[in-house]
C-alpha cells in the first residue's frame, strides 16, 4: 500500500509493522513526531501498545530496555543530545545484550538546524558497540526499523536506527504494509542474575567478551545480507564512492546531473563494517571518497592509501551535506576540475534578521522582560536552560545555555565563583522535571543563594506540545510540591497579562534575595500560547496600534521586549503587523518609555 | 520529469501545509516525490523553508542554484531563498508590494497582504491563496488547479470549500494583476 508519509511517520508505521508494543523517550526536533505519531495509530487502530513520554531519555531508555529484556519488542526514541543523558544505561545494556528486542532511535541533526551541538550517533553506536542503521529517505526508514527489530531479536543485542533531520521531516510516497499483524506480546521477565544483575569484573569480563563475538557475527551479516548484494551492481570504474544515509542522495544526484562516472556503494549499517572484505574491493579502483555525515564514522573503520574522506581533508567536516560539497571532494581528491555547477548568487543586500523568536503573546517574553528590568545586567548572571524561553536570548535575557538542567547547576557555580552577582536561573517545567531536580537538591543542601524561576506552562512547547508528567497525571505530580520536597519555600505567580505584576512579582523575589541563605525558587504558571484548549480568554482581545507622534525610535522595545509583530515602518516609527499579532496586549504596559502604544480597539 | 519548488514564508503562514498539499498532489500524478520542512526553532515569526522534489530524486534538499520555483508567502523570504533558485530557468512567485526590489529572475508578485487586509480573503489562507496564484502565473507549474483542487480535499474534507473558494480567488486576482 502507498502512502505519502513524513519520515517520522513512516518510522512509527514501521515500529508498529515491526510487532513493537512499547515505546519509550523524551522529545526533541528532529525526533520527537515518532512516538506522538506511534500512539495516534495505536489509537486509530486500538492496538494495545504502551507509548508514553518519559521524564526524560535515561528515563526512557531504562524503561523500553526493561521491556526488552523481559522478551518484548520495545523502542525508545530521542535526539543525538538526548543519547548522551541515556548514554549511561547504554554502555551497560550494550554488554549485557538483551531477550525480545529493542530499537534505539536516535535523530542526528547536520547542519545544527535545532540543535547545540552537531553529533553522529553512529560514533556513539561505535562507541557502545552496538550496530546501526542509517536510512536515506522515509521509505529507507520505515524498512530499516523492522529490519532492526529483527536484527536485534536475532542478535539479542540493541539495533541503533539513526535518521538525520532531512530524512526524519523528509516527505514520500512510501510503499508500506497493508494489514496491521500487531498483537501485543507478553513479557515474562526470567530471574538469571548473573546475566541481569552481574556485577563487575567476572560477570562483566565474559559479557564484554560477548559482546565482542556478537559484533564479529553482526559484521559478517552486513557483509553477506546487505553489502555483498550491492557489490554486483559496482560497474568498475575508477573511483568507488562509499556512502551512508543522507549522504547517498547527495551522491548519486550529483553523478547523474552531471554526468560524473564512479561507482557508488551504500553502506546501510556502517558500523560494524567488515574492514577486510570491504578493503579487498579496494584493489579495483585508483581512489575511494568516503560520503557521510556528520562524522568519519566509516572512514575511521577502514584504512587504506586510496581512502579519501574527512580524516584526509577532502570532504567537509562540519555542516549538512549539499552537492555542491560532493563535488568540492571530487575536486579536492583530484578526480575532476574544481566545478562551479551548483554555484548560485545569493541576494547581497541586508534583509531583517528574523531569528527564532517567541511566539507573539508567549508569557515567558513577559518573565525575561521583567528579570531584566529588575535584576540590572552588569550585577546580575542570567543562566537559562533548554526550551521555547532559550529564545529569551534575543532579548538578551540569557547569558549561559549548556544542555539541559545546567541552569540550575550553572547557577550553583556562579554562586559560588562570582558571589557578587545576583545569579538568576530559568527553566521550563518539562526540563525541570527532565534533570533540574537534582541539581536543585545539590543547591539546597549546600546553600547555595540565587535565584530560580521555574516556568511552567504544562507543556514541551519546543518540539511540539508534548506532554509533561504534571499534565496527564492523576496523582498531581506539582512542581511547588516538588520544590517543598526540596527544603525551600515555592512562591507561586499565576501569570497575567499586564505586565507590571510580572515586574512586581521579580522584584518580591529581589527582596527575598536580600536576606536569603539558600536558592529563592519561583513557578510561573501559564499555559502556552499553541495550547488552545488553555490558553483561552488571554489572547485576541486587544489591537494595539503606534501612536506616531509618540514614538521616538528609540529601539527600546524591539532590544528588549522583541515581539515579532513589531517592526519600523518607511516613516521610520514603530508598526505593528496586525497579521502577526497575537492581542495579548502585554506591551501596552512598561515597556515603552514614550508610551506610544496604544490600545485601538475591544475587539 | 523533473521539478524542484522551495516554499518560504515565516512560521504560522502554513508552508508545511503547502508540501503536504503539493505531495498528494504528486501522489495523484502518479509522480514520485521528496521533500522536507523545517521544524524546531522556526517558531512563529521566523524564516521558514521547505523544499519540494518531484520526480526522479534521492536526496530531500534542494541544492542552491537548482529550484525551478521559488512560492514565498513573504517577500524578503523570497529575497532570502533566491540563490536556491536555477539561473536559467528560474521563476517565483511571490507576496510582495509593487515597489519591491527587482531581482534577476522571472518574477510574478501579488500584495496579498493588502489585499487581505482590506478582507478580500482571510489571511488565514494565504498559502492556499499564493497557491492560486502560482496555479495562474507559473506556466511551468507541474500541476493542475484540478489535481490541486483534489490534493486540498483529500489533505482535509472539513474545511476544502472554503480553501477552494480562496484557490479561486488567487488565480482570479493573479490573472487580474498582469
Amino acid at each position: 500500500m502507498k502512502q505519502i508519509l513524513m519520515g517520522n511517520e513512516a518510522i512509527a508505521l514501521g515500529l508498529i509493522h515491526a510487532g513493537v508494543d512499547m515505546v519509550s523517550g523524551y522529545p526533541g526536533t528532529p525526533s520527537s513526531e515518532i512516538l506522538g505519531n506511534f500512539q495516534k495509530f495505536r489509537d486509530k487502530n486500538k492496538l494495545e501498545a504502551y507509548a508514553q513520554w518519559a521524564t526524560n531519555e535515561k528515563v526512557g531508555f531504562e524503561v523500553a530496555y526493561a521491556g526488552a529484556i523481559s522478551g518484548k519488542r520495545t523502542c525508545a526514541t530521542m535526539k543525538q543530545v538526548g543519547l548522551n543523558v541515556a548514554s549511561d544505561p547504554l554502555m551497560s545494556a550494550s554488554y549485557i545484550g538483551l531477550k525480545g528486542a529493542m530499537l534505539l532511535i536516535s535523530c542526528d541533526d547536520p547542519g545544527f538546524y535545532s540543535s547545540q551541538t552537531e553529533q553522529d550517533s553512529r560514533s556513539f553506536a561505535k562507541f557502545a558497540r552496538i550496530p546501526v542503521l542509517d536510512p536515506s529517505t522515509p521509505q529507507e526508514a520505515y524498512d530499516m526499523v523492522k529490519l532492526g527489530v529483527e536484527l536485534s531479536h536475532e542478535f539479542e543485542s540493541i539495533v541503533m536506527l539513526r535518521p538525520v533531520m532531512r530524512v526524519s521531516h523528509a516527505r514520500e510516497i512510501c510503499e508500506v504494509d497493508d494489514g496491521l499483524h500487531v498483537k501485543a506480546n507478553e513479557g515474562d521477565f526470567e530471574r538469571n542474575i548473573p546475566r541481569w544483575g552481574a556485577v563487575p569484573p567476572a560477570g562483566r569480563f565474559r559479557q564484554g567478551l560477548e559482546q565482542i563475538d556478537r559484533l564479529e557475527a553482526i559484521k559478517a551479516w552486513n557483509w553477506d545480507h546487505l553489502i555483498k548484494p550491492k557489490t554486483h551492481a559496482l560497474k568498475g570504474e575508477n573511483v568507488l564512492c562509499l556512502t551512508s544515509g543522507t549522504g547517498d542522495g547527495y551522491v548519486r544526484e550529483a553523478l547523474s546531473e552531471l554526468d560524473i562516472h564512479a561507482d557508488v556503494l551504500k553502506l546501510d549499517m556502517p558500523y560494524p563494517l567488515p574492514k577486510e572484505k570491504l578493503e579487498a574491493l579496494f584493489v579495483n579502483y585508483d581512489k575511494v571518497i568516503v560520503f557521510e555525515e556528520s562524522f568519519p564514522c566509516i572512514e575511521e573503520q577502514l584504512s587504506s592509501p586510496k581512502l579519501y574522506g574527512k580524516l584526509t581533508k577532502h570532504v567537509h567536516v562540519i555542516d549538512e551535506f549539499s552537492k555542491d560539497k560532493v563535488l568540492s571532494a571530487f575536486a579536492n581528491a583530484g578526480v575532476i576540475a574544481p566545478s562551479h555547477a551548483y554555484k548560485s548568487e545569493k541576494y547581497d543586500l541586508e534583509l531583517p534578521k528574523r531569528p527564532p523568536n517567541m511566539c507573539p503573546g508567549c508569557p515567558h517574553r513577559d518573565v525575561h522582560y521583567a528579570i531584566t528590568k529588575v535584576f540590572k545586567k552588569k550585577k546580575s548572571i542570567y543562566t537559562s536552560d533548554i526550551g521555547c524561553y532559550t529564545l529569551g536570548l534575543n532579548q538578551a535575557a540569557i547569558d549561559t545555555i549548556l544542555c539541559m538542567g545546567a541552569s540550575i547547576s550553572m547557577a550553583s557555580g556562579f554562586s559560588i565563583s562570582d558571589p557578587d552577582k545576583t545569579v538568576i536561573a530559568t527553566i521550563g517545567d518539562s526540563t525541570f522535571m527532565h534533570s533540574g531536580v537534582a541539581p536543585l537538591i545539590n543547591a539546597v543542601y549546600q546553600n547555595h543563594k540565587f535565584i530560580l524561576v521555574i516556568l511552567d506552562n504544562s507543556t514541551t512547547a519546543m518540539t511540539g506540545r508534548q506532554t509533561t508528567p504534571e499534565r496527564t497525571n492523576p496523582h498531581q505530580i506539582d512542581i511547588k510540591r516538588i520544590v517543598e520536597g526540596c527544603g525551600v519555600s515555592c512562591h507561586e505567580y499565576v501569570y497575567e497579562q499586564d505586565l507590571n505584576k510580572t515586574v512586581d512579582f521579580m522584584k518580591s523575589l529581589q527582596e527575598m534575595y536580600k536576606t536569603a541563605t539558600a536558592p529563592v525558587v519561583a513557578v510561573v504558571r501559564e499555559f502556552c500560547v499553541l495550547d488552545k484548549e488553555n490558553a483561552t480568554g488571554r489572547l485576541g482581545n486587544v489591537v494595539v496600534e503606534v501612536d506616531e507622534d509618540k514614538c521616538v525610535a528609540c529601539d527600546s522595545c524591539i532590544t528588549n521586549y522583541k515581539c515579532p509583530p513589531m517592526h519600523y515602518n518607511d516613516a521610520g516609527k514603530m508598526e505593528i503587523d496586525p497579521f502577526l499579532c497575537a492581542g495579548c496586549g502585554s506591551c501596552l504596559d512598561v515597556i515603552c518609555p514614550t508610551d506610544a502604544f496604544v490600545k485601538k480597539e475591544e475587539k | 520529469m523533473k521539478y524542484q519548488i522551495v516554499i518560504a514564508g515565516i512560521g504560522g503562514q502554513g508552508a508545511v501545509f503547502l508540501v503536504k498539499v503539493l505531495s498528494i498532489a504528486s501522489a495523484i500524478k502518479n509522480q514520485k516525490c521528496l521533500g522536507t520542512e523545517n521544524h524546531g526553532m522556526s517558531q512563529r515569526g521566523g524564516s521558514v523553508s521547505c523544499y519540494v522534489k518531484i520526480g526522479d530524486f534521492y536526496a530531500p534538499a534542494i541544492d542552491e542554484g537548482q529550484a525551478d520555483l521559488l512560492i514565498a508567502l513573504e517577500g524578503n523570504e523570497a529575497l532570502r531563498n533566491i540563490q536556491y533558485l536555477s539561473k536559467e530557468k528560474g521563476v517565483i512567485v511571490m507576496n510582495a508590494p509593487k515597489n519591491f526590489p527587482k531581482v534577476d529572475f522571472e518574477t510574478h508578485s501579488i500584495d496579498a497582504f493588502k489585499k487581505a487586509k482590506a478582507n478580500e480573503f482571510p489571511i488565514d489562507a494565504l498559502n492556499v491563496y499564493m497557491l492560486g496564484v502560482t496555479l495562474a502565473l507559473d506556466p511551468h507549474f507541474p500541476f493542475t488547479c484540478k489535481e490541486i483542487e483534489e490534493a486540498i480535499r483529500l489533505m482535509n474534507a472539513k474545511v476544502a470549500d472554503k480553501n477552494i473558494v480562496v484557490l479561486h480567488q488567487g488565480i482570479d486576482d493573479a490573472k487580474d494583476n498582469k
